[in-house]
């Protein structure tokens, strides 16, 4: 084994994971917050003619906005010494990002929500139940949308590639290492959705056996 | 008896006895006349040549003579408005600020303060014949201090430049210079500018260089405070970073921080200085002015710096301009061959940063809101920001047609009847569906750079086409589904074209949530140095005050741009639904 093919499965590996492991934490901590903004948003959006009209205004409007643009409002707004009543409000790198993938996981779970709750009003129970498949689906989306955390500082797995990259001088091995990442990203993306088409499968069989319509 | 003749002899003794005395006398006199005559013609030279001294030393020592002799006449030192060099030597002491946490400058552990800032103002009072009182100052503050009277004297890193010159009286020869320098991996090879197009570099907000680094093609990370560089450096969360040498040197003391990084080179040098309050200061600023001309010239301040271990390369240059018999005068400090000038920072104004000003007074004054529009005031701000808004919207609409030229391209091979096709393609997508957007888009930015030099063109066309292939092969896959399930349906179709035709209707929902998805996702191109409006406001915050304002205003341009482009979407959705609907 080469010395840099050695450098890579006993450093850079190793690195790449603990990397992927910020990558799943903010996405977790992203999706956590979204399912306790859009739930409610999606209760609203089925209630009265007001709380529709401001949930609805409220989901289209965290649907609209860029994550990036997100990320760096909050990274420089909120000051590394703010508090609030005595307490340090100051937002870790990690928290900068999972918030800002907040608006998009709240907006996704409110949009699902609702249609899982218009299908347990029309007494579909099981065909409200994809909406867990899709959040999880979604898990996986925010996982791969952390990785904007690399352009803050955050030590997450894009960052530790690029990190690697800035190292090596020729670009084929820049390019060998970019397409070891996307393996690794992609074989943790591929089977989150198939585990979600797994379960999503299973459901539609379930609907399927007890009779009941899924619209 | 005396007898007649002997009478005549006594006489004749008296007389010459007395014309002797008088003789005596005469030469007594002519002596001292001569005597104080030469003491006069001394005095006279003496004086003379006080006067007719130009060495700074003379001049130093006639100011605080009058300064000494005003504070020593009667309510000398309680008469209101006082210079304050006659106040601290009534004092005997003067109040000084220095920093207390930039180290080799100005430190304090407990009572103990260290640094070359420090042994500055103890070498001064020994010069003044007084004692000091320290306090300590940051960058926000020191200016401020001087203007409230609540210190005497600042000797606390300040760079000199001319937007500071309004504010507070500099002491000129400057007692330091520091530049900024590119620290990083010793391993990474950046030796000039042409390396670090594209590349991000750390530095903090409001440094003077951070619009030079910016001219030159990198993009910036921002840090409120220079002591974060070192530990992102260390834990490699910045590559590269800038900051003033004197900021450095201390971090290079730390064997372990010089073994893994070096400076790649250096920029924008800044002459410090030390600094009085413009009113009220003159007979101070011109004896420390004095002073340090003194102190340059007979190598006090290369003295202290040596102790300090802080680099001393400007000082021995200043040393040998300062021996020079033209500048080492009393009016040296002011002759513009011997002092260097101020930092010429002062951005150009806008036409209408006036009106920018007054409304920003109206906006606080009428709502309480304080806004600050650094991107309307000064032209390289304005320029930028026009730039910004323009590339933005190019990028927009570039990656809203890349997407739609990549989906449909890639809809149809992944729904064509060729095997090797449909895998290729297939593979494709799922690579592009795997890999993260930014990691697509630094290889997009690899791969034109093999081709092509960097330039903000190379960046925005890397961008659009990384944005359209992500979001593309996306929609492309909901392409190439409807395909297969209108042929499942064996709904009859006039041939492969109407098939698609019919596919892409049907996946119009599809299609229009990547292409909003493609607008939300450009100003993630900023990442790889295309100059879209993030981009542009982050280069301006740089240098400028405002970040509340200016990233609330970026959150609402591009809540806004995106509203529009789902508008439009919908009426293309809309369209394409209508569509599929007619027969």
């Amino acid at each position: 084994m080469s010395l840099y093919a050695e450098h890579m499965v006993s450093v850079f590996l190793p690195h790449l994971f603990v990397g992927m492991v910020v990558n799943f934490k903010i996405a977790a901590i992203a999706l956590v917050i979204g399912l306790a903004l859009g739930a409610p948003l999606a209760r609203a959006r089925l209630g009265g003619r007001m709380a529709s009209a401001v949930a609805a205004a409220l989901i289209g409007l965290m649907r609209a906005a860029p994550t990036f643009v997100v990320m760096f409002f909050l990274f420089n707004i909120i000051a590394r010494d703010a508090t609030l009543f005595g307490y340090s409000i100051a937002l870790s790198g990690v928290m900068t990002v999972a918030l800002s993938l907040v608006p998009y996981a709240a907006a996704y779970v409110a949009d699902n929500g609702v249609e899982a709750l218009r299908h347990l009003r029309s007494g579909a129970p099981l065909a409200a139940l994809l909406f867990l498949p899709n959040v999880t689906r979604s898990y996986f989306v925010l996982v791969m949308s952390s990785s904007a955390g690399a352009a803050i500082g955050v030590g997450e797995g894009i960052a530790v590639i690029l990190r690697e990259a800035e190292r090596l001088p020729s670009p084929s091995d820049k390019f060998i290492l970019f397409a070891i990442g996307i393996a690794c990203f992609g074989i943790a993306l591929q089977a989150g959705f198939a585990l979600v088409n797994l379960v999503k499968r299973r459901l539609g069989h379930l609907v399927t056996r007890t009779g009941e319509s899924v619209s | 008896m005396l007898l007649p003749i002997c009478i005549l002899l006594k006489s004749a003794r008296q007389k010459i006895l007395s014309d002797l005395r008088f003789a005596r006398g005469l030469m007594r006199l002519r002596v001292l006349l001569a005597a104080l005559g030469l003491l006069a013609g001394l005095f006279t030279a003496i004086t003379s040549q006080a006067q007719q001294d130009t060495t700074p030393d003379a001049a130093l020592a006639r100011l605080l003579a009058e300064a000494r002799a005003a504070a020593a006449a009667p309510g000398g030192c309680s008469k209101p408005g006082i210079d304050r060099l006659v106040r601290i030597l009534c004092d005997k002491q003067m109040r000084v600020s220095v920093r207390e946490n930039y180290p080799l400058f100005g430190t304090r552990e407990g009572a103990t303060r260290k640094g070359y800032d420090v042994d500055v103002a103890q070498a001064i009072a020994r010069r003044l014949a007084i004692t000091i009182e320290f306090s300590r100052v940051t960058p926000a503050n020191r200016i401020a201090l001087l203007a409230e009277d609540r210190i005497d004297l600042t000797i606390a890193t300040m760079g000199h430049n001319t937007q500071r010159d309004g504010q507070a009286r500099f002491i000129r020869p400057h007692y330091y210079q520091s530049q900024t320098v590119l620290v990083g991996p010793r391993a990474l090879a950046v030796t000039d500018w042409r390396d670090i197009a594209g590349r991000t570099i750390c530095v903090t907000i409001g440094n003077g260089s951070n619009a030079q680094i910016v001219s030159h093609g990198a993009r910036l990370m921002l840090f409120d405070d220079s002591g974060a560089l070192p530990e992102r450096l260390r834990d490699e969360t910045c590559t590269l970073a800038a900051q003033d040498d004197s900021f450095f040197a201390f971090h290079f003391t730390d064997p372990a921080f010089a073994l893994r990084q070096s400076e790649k080179f250096g920029f924008s040098q800044v002459p410090w200085g030390m600094a009085v309050a413009r009113s009220g200061s003159d007979r101070l600023a011109a004896a420390l002015d004095l002073i340090s001309q003194i102190f340059h010239r007979d190598g006090v301040f290369l003295d202290i710096a040596r102790t300090n271990r802080i680099a001393t390369g400007f000082l021995e240059a200043q040393r040998d301009v300062w021996q020079r018999a033209a500048c080492n005068t009393a009016k040296g400090n002011a002759d513009a061959a011997c002092v260097l000038p101020a930092l010429d920072t002062a951005l150009q104004a806008t036409p209408f940063a006036a009106s920018v000003t007054a409304f920003e007074r109206w906006a606080e004054k009428h709502t309480g809101i304080s806004l600050a529009l650094p991107m309307f005031k000064t032209a390289p701000a304005w320029s930028l920001f026009k730039a910004g808004i323009v590339n933005s919207l190019i990028l927009i609409a570039g990656a809203l047609a890349a997407t739609l030229g990549f989906a449909l391209l890639l809809g149809a091979a992944l729904g064509s009847r060729h095997r090797l096709l449909r895998w290729t393609t297939r593979a494709l997508t799922v690579t592009m569906q795997s890999s993260p957007v930014v990691l697509t888009l630094v290889i997009g930015a690899a791969i034109a750079q093999t081709f092509f030099a960097y330039s903000s063109a190379v960046a925005l066309c890397a961008a659009i086409l990384a944005l359209g292939l992500t979001n593309g092969s996306n929609a492309a896959q909901a392409i190439a589904e409807a395909m297969q399930t209108l042929r499942a349906e064996r709904v009859p179709m006039p041939g492969n074209a109407g098939l698609f035709s019919a596919a892409v209707s049907r996946s119009a929902t599809q299609i229009v949530s990547f292409l909003i998805n493609a607008t939300k996702g450009t100003p993630i191109a900023s990442f790889i140095g295309a100059p879209e409006l993030l981009s542009a406001l982050t280069d301006i915050t740089a240098f400028a005050s405002g970040r509340a304002t200016t990233y609330s205003l970026l959150l609402i341009y591009y809540l806004v741009v995106v509203a529009i482009v789902v508008h439009l979407c919908g009426k293309l959705r809309a369209y394409l639904e209508q569509r599929q609907a007619t027969p």
